[in-house]
């Protein structure tokens, strides 16, 4: 039994990573997937990849950080497959770099990709959630929201961010039916860390993760189903940490 | 595929029952534990009328003995345990703190806390040696937020949190996983009769989704954990309380 049948999903950053594993993921529990990545040329490569495997997908070069665009998204994704179920915020940017050395233009780049492409995507879908009378919002966070990011502090605000809002959505949305949670990877085999570490400092860095390996994409996958799925109806406002044990909370 | 066995506590109570069928409905062969021995044959009754397999033991959880003999008889008979589901408890006694008996303070703890214990010391052993099994124990959104006149049940539930991370570190190792669930008001017989209908009414409009938990909410929890679709999880709490209380 697909779990996801009937549905419809967003998934914001799908291109590549997280997002193309969950996108992937949910395509083969049944929906309809949107694929919105700013790199638009991800976006069909990963359209392609879910048709292949016999699932309907629709690629949307999407700029999360622009109210227009997000908007256009989520008017095209209504017009495509006339409804929105689902939405993944998991969209984002991690440059580095010191607080002392911190630009103005770096910090609202990731606050505004990060925790305000968050706030726009969820806001671009409400309407159509309470008319609908249910939804699912599933947000990205990261360890570095508890520990903390040397050279990434606006990365690691961003991230904090996303769990007060998203505690803060599923107040108010709740009485609506409708949920809002997080989802809290550790370090993930994907581009983002091999951005600031070489191939063997990423790995090596699973000896120290108690289940000994880092994350793959596809961990995240049973996850994000679980919290979009009829499984998780009565979980709102939490946090699922998958990270092979290497912070409890 | 091999058949695979989940032994669940408490496996015949209000949340039990949602939770033995639901795994049972996973493919799982279910090792039902608990000590309402009417309650315990009348669950695995309704799982054979479904056509799953399961068989039921009458166990006391505060007995050290007793856990041993049970789980000794079902690894004789299965030769392995893939979940264990540690559910049995409850609130038991409600007392001001200065009319709470130690007794009683100490059964409280003992049926949640060191009953959840002991079943784990029963199938660690086989599951590091298998280097597969995962285990899945009960607090509480009062394991959290503490509740009057339960000291001892939120003491219990907030001991299981620690206890249940402490073994995950302890059995990572070995590709062991230990999360625990920890259910908000959920409306089970027990726990509904304890109210009046305008009780239940005024309870349930404070809770942010205006609904108590039906037991298949946790029971859906509890299957996510038990399975590998959840296989990089270890040493996590997840809250299923429709928004009463936060991670």
């Amino acid at each position: 039994m697909k779990r996801l049948e009937q549905r419809i999903a967003i998934v914001t950053g799908a291109g590549q990573g997280i997002g193309r594993a969950i996108a992937r993921g949910f395509a083969r529990e049944g929906a309809g997937v949107v694929i919105a990545d700013v790199n638009e040329e991800s976006a069909r490569t990963v359209k392609d990849e879910i048709e292949a495997g016999g699932g309907r997908a629709l690629a949307m070069r999407t700029d999360v950080s622009n109210e227009i665009s997000v908007q256009t998204m989520a008017k095209k994704s209504v017009e495509e497959f006339g409804k929105i179920d689902i939405l993944v915020n998991n969209a984002g940017i991690f440059p580095t770099s010191s607080v002392e050395e911190m630009s103005e233009e770096d910090w609202d780049r990731v606050i505004g990709t990060n925790l305000v492409g968050a706030f726009l995507c969820a806001k671009a879908v409400v309407p159509k959630f309470l008319e609908q009378g249910s939804g699912r919002i599933i947000s990205l966070t990261s360890g570095r929201a508890f520990q903390g990011a040397k050279h990434g502090a606006h990365y690691a605000a961003s991230k904090a961010g996303i769990i007060g809002f998203s505690k803060s959505l599923a107040l108010e949305l709740a009485p609506h039916g409708i949920t809002v949670n997080v989802i809290c990877p550790g370090i993930t085999d994907t581009a983002q860390p091999r951005g600031h570490q070489t191939e063997e400092e990423m790995y090596a860095q699973g000896k120290r993760i108690p289940l000994g390996r880092i994350g793959q994409p596809e961990d995240l996958v049973g996850p994000a189903i679980f919290l979009a799925s009829g499984a998780a109806a009565f979980v709102t406002g939490q946090t699922i940490l998958v990270n092979g044990g290497s912070i409890m909370w | 595929m091999a058949e695979k066995i989940a032994i669940v506590t408490g496996g015949a109570g209000g949340i039990g029952q949602a939770v033995v069928t639901r795994l049972a409905d996973a493919g799982f062969r279910l090792m039902v534990l608990d000590k309402n021995e009417k309650a315990g044959h009348e669950t695995v009754e309704l799982l054979h009328k479904q056509e799953h397999d399961a068989e039921f033991y009458l166990v006391d959880l505060k007995s050290k003995t007793e856990v041993k003999d049970a789980f000794e008889m079902i690894y004789a008979k299965t030769k392995r345990v893939d979940a264990l589901v540690n559910l049995a408890g409850g609130t038991l006694h409600k007392w001001p703190i200065h009319e709470f008996s130690l007794t009683d303070w100490r059964e409280v703890i003992d049926v949640n806390l060191k009953g959840t214990f002991l079943c784990c010391q029963a199938v660690i052993r086989a599951m590091k040696e298998r280097k597969s099994g995962t285990i899945i124990n009960t607090s509480s959104n009062f394991g959290v937020t503490g509740s009057a006149e339960r000291t001892a049940y939120a003491a219990a539930k907030a001991a299981v949190i620690a206890f249940t991370k402490s073994l995950a570190l302890e059995l990572a190792p070995f590709g062991v996983r230990v999360n625990a669930v920890a259910p908000g008001l959920t409306a089970t017989a027990r726990v509904m009769t304890g109210h009046t209908e305008r009780e239940w009414r005024e309870v349930t409009e404070k809770i942010p989704m205006g609904r108590a938990a039906a037991p298949n909410d946790i029971a859906e929890a509890v299957n996510f954990l038990a399975n590998d679709e959840s296989g990089y999880i270890t040493g996590q709490l997840i809250h299923i309380n429709g928004g009463m209380v936060f991670s």
